[in-house]
């Protein structure tokens, strides 16, 4: 062995790096390999996170996250929803007050590194003498009257303010019209700005709603904006654009456009911002379409001789303009963008959005609609995007609603697909639009899935994803009865009374005649029966709470039908007792089916109380139930007496009143 | 005997004499006595006493009947800053009584967990339920900012205070 080992030692050495020392005299297969070390991958520092997130599907059967895990704290509607956000937010904002008021108990700083979100913040302004940076000071921190306030001191004691602190000033001015920022500024971040835009979006696409809500200030002619710029001894571009941006934004377009010839007499030229407010201010003028259009087509020339490249913003911008031009915008939107296209700006979801909106500005689908959904399905299936316009969220709620108006499922699936692929999910906006388009989405499904494909999406979206209306759960009824799948009704129901629909006279009374309409077979009927008491109990403490009890007709109706049918005759009764308290007419197959349940049963003295309450009804149909119990049932002579007393009253108020039966068996229907 | 004097909240303190003397001298105890076997005990009643399992089972019942309330590494072996957590713990406890008046239905869990502190409190349904997310927010922010690092406060709600026996 030893002579082995020695042998072995002795033999030539091996290389495990597959460089290039190998030696050359080897043999010809093994040729020289380089290695190529691969550069080092930098991983983001959520990494590891992302990738177990990815792991992990949503829970359908929990709330989402930022609720509390528990019965009585997890929202059952989506009011509530909202409010506990919003309380849990208030109660932030609360606690950022204390802590802003006395900061001195939350200076101790022993996180390492430094958090700065941590750390209480100082609104009010610590430089008092009246400099140059004191007025910096009072702009970073916003306050807008303390700053003009302070450049008039400057100006009154000689200083001269330079120009970027001037412009600085103008910014302030011009971002928000002159005013002071709204005092809640530092609490919300912009939610109250969203919901106003929101409103004046659906005002641009509901013109009967009431019009024309102010936003925000609108440019009084010379405010302090105007007036520091006319006692600027030098005026740069960037003053300029300032003032343009402001007048845009704060609807002065007229003024904005003089600026612009200012600004070019002084040889200067605009920058994409400037050109993209002044899109919008030709669109604010009060022309005629065309001239709107040529206006806007000229600035863009202007945009090209002076060499500005146009940008994402200046696309979107014209074609939230086009917007507005109702049919007159389709061919100028299709234009601009193919242009975009050309210059290899891609589109956002924002730019989808507004075409959308231009070509599908009415609901009937019955004029002909456009195909254009479908080419812009098809463009961005598979994509992922990532924010650059602030309406960008708007585009899905916009697309399931087209979807919803032309009654196509596959092109829903797609929109959902594109909904769900990577991080587009970002993009469906506020709860509000949220539910809009979950609402859409799931109507449709009702409307054209098949059941168990439909029933598989109830399990997966409601309530986890979002509450139903009550339109939507009379849509999934309506769909079961299309499907033959009645017996779901009474899971509905349960689930219903969870999301906050124990009240709601609509879909009970749905629930109740889908029930009712059709014999079932025995275990259904008692399932049915006992959905029925259980919708009984609750329109009883309906009435424990309301002065005037109001049953509808239709309910009492299919509740008593229901009982009857699944043999709990004397709840059945009860209910019939129930009739007169609450002033309502019971129908001709009820009264029959009661006549039928009371042979089965052999007992004429319930047949006779059939006929007296008819007969108390003043029902035409009375008669009939008389002649009915005289031949089926075995009955003495003084019923026979009784009967004929009541037959009798009958007709004499019959002949009476025959036109307010027919009323009375209307309502009853 | 040695004259005890109440004053409050110093702990055991006591004044000695001149050490110059070897002999055994007396010490004067000024601070109410805190004995250790009546720490953390319910005293036995006549029988309509409502206790929590918590408040039933006294300390030496911990790791055997119960757990700890207070759950860090400081009293590990190698670990430091085990006083701090316990300084902190105090101030949680006595800022989430005060922050949900009457709304404790037992002590709070502590949890620290890398560095984040969960608060888990057992809570009576007192409060509606958008005023105990107000409370949560509140809560939450302010202990992030005071100990700069993020407060988590889960709930759990119980009708009323869970009785495990009456003593």
């Amino acid at each position: 062995m030893r002579m082995r080992l020695v042998a072995a030692r002795s033999g030539t050495p091996r290389f495990y790096s597959g460089s290039a020392t190998l030696p050359k005299g080897e043999g010809a297969d093994v040729t020289g390999i380089e290695v190529v070390i691969p550069k080092r991958k930098t991983w983001d520092k959520v990494a590891v996170l992302q990738a177990l997130a990815s792991t992990v599907n949503r829970d359908t059967t929990a709330a989402p996250y930022a609720f509390q895990d528990d019965p009585y704290l997890i929202p059952t509607s989506s009011v509530e929803s909202r409010s506990f956000l919003l309380a849990k937010k208030s109660g932030e904002n609360a606690a950022k007050f204390i802590i802003n008021l006395h900061p001195k108990y939350f200076q101790k700083d022993i996180a390492e590194p430094h958090i700065p979100c941590l750390m209480p913040e100082c609104f009010e302004p610590q430089i008092e003498d009246i400099s140059e940076a004191a007025l910096q000071e009072r702009i970073k921190l916003k306050k807008v009257k303390a700053s003009v306030d302070m450049f008039d001191q400057l100006l009154q004691a000689g200083t001269t303010v330079s120009l970027e602190t001037t412009n600085s000033l103008l910014d302030l001015l011009c971002y928000y019209g002159d005013q002071e920022p709204p005092a809640d500024y530092h609490f919300q971040q912009s939610e109250k700005s969203e919901e106003l835009e929101e409103a004046s979006e659906e005002n641009t696409e509901k013109p009967k709603k009431k019009a024309g809500q102010q936003l925000g200030a609108t440019w009084r002619a010379k405010n302090n904006a105007e007036r520091i710029f006319a006692l600027m001894p030098e005026k740069n571009a960037h003053s300029y654009y300032t003032m343009i941006r402001g007048m845009v934004k704060h609807r002065a377009p007229v003024q904005a456009l003089n600026l612009y010839t200012e600004l070019l007499n002084n040889r200067l030229h605009a920058d994409v911002y400037t050109f993209n407010s002044l899109i919008e201010a030709t669109a604010m003028m009060n022309e005629k379409y065309e001239e709107k259009w040529n206006n806007m087509l000229e600035l863009l020339k202007q945009m090209a001789m002076q060499k500005v490249k146009p940008n994402l913003q200046t696309f979107n911008t014209i074609l939230k303009c086009l917007r507005r031009f109702y049919a007159f915008g389709k061919l100028p939107a299709l234009q601009t963008l193919r242009e975009m296209k050309a210059l290899g700006i891609e589109p956002s979801l924002a730019t989808y959005h507004y075409i959308i909106q231009l070509f599908y500005q009415h609901e009937s689908p019955s004029k002909g609609s456009s195909l254009v959904i479908y080419d812009i399905m098809n463009e961005l299936m598979g994509k992922k995007f990532s924010p650059q316009d602030p309406d960008d969220d708007m585009f899905f709620q916009s697309a399931m609603r087209v979807c919803s108006s032309l009654k196509d499922l596959e092109l829903a699936y797609q929109v959902h697909g594109l909904l769900n692929t990577g991080d587009n999910w970002k993009f469906i906006g506020p709860s509000h639009r949220r539910n809009f388009y979950y609402s859409k989405f799931f109507s449709l499904l009702c409307l054209m899935e098949q059941i168990d494909i439909t029933l598989k999406w109830y399990k997966d979206l409601i309530p986890s994803v979002f509450f139903p209306h009550s339109q939507a759960l009379i849509d999934l009824l309506r769909a079961l009865d299309v499907a033959n799948r009645l017996e779901v009704i009474p899971q509905i129901w349960k689930d219903s009374k969870e999301y906050g629909h124990t009240f709601r006279s609509n879909l009970k009374e749905e629930i109740l005649m889908l029930m009712a309409r059709d014999q079932h077979p025995p275990e259904l009927q008692v399932a049915f029966a006992d959905c029925a008491a259980d919708i009984k109990s609750t329109y009883e403490s309906q009435d424990a709470r309301q002065t005037a009890p109001d049953w509808p007709a239709g309910s009492l109706n299919c509740i008593a039908v229901l009982f009857l049918r699944a043999g709990r005759a004397q709840e059945a009764w009860k209910m019939l007792g129930l009739f007169k308290k609450h002033n309502k007419i019971p129908r001709n197959e009820l009264l029959n089916e009661f006549m039928d349940n009371a042979k089965a049963s052999n007992s004429p003295a319930q047949a006779i109380e059939i006929v007296r309450l008819a007969s108390a009804f003043s029902l035409p149909v009375c008669e009939g139930l008389a002649q009915r119990v005289m031949t089926d049932f075995a009955i003495s002579q003084e019923q026979k007496e009784a009967l004929g007393h009541l037959t009798a009253s009958a007709s004499d108020s019959d002949s009476d009143s025959s036109s307010d039966s027919d009323g009375d068996i209307n309502e009853g229907k | 005997m040695a004259a005890s004097m109440c004053s409050r909240g110093l702990g055991p303190w006591v004044l000695s004499r001149s050490h110059a003397l070897p002999c055994a001298w007396r010490a004067l105890h000024v601070s109410a006595a805190c004995a250790k076997n009546r720490a953390a005990r319910v005293r036995v009643g006549k029988g309509d006493k409502p206790v929590t399992y918590e408040e039933a089972h006294a300390p030496h019942h911990i790791a055997h009947r119960k757990g700890w309330l207070s759950l860090h590494t400081g009293n590990l072996d190698g670990q430091d800053h085990a006083a701090e957590r316990t300084v902190e713990d105090v101030f949680l406890r006595k800022f989430v009584l005060g922050t949900f008046p009457g709304c404790l239905a037992d002590q709070l869990v502590l949890k620290r967990r890398a560095n984040q502190v969960e608060v888990c409190a057992l809570v009576l349904r007192q409060l509606p339920a958008h005023k105990l997310y107000f409370l949560v927010g509140y809560s939450e922010a302010l202990l992030s900012h005071f100990y700069k690092c993020p407060v988590r406060m889960h709930l759990q709600t119980v009708p009323s205070k869970v009785v495990y026996k009456y003593i």
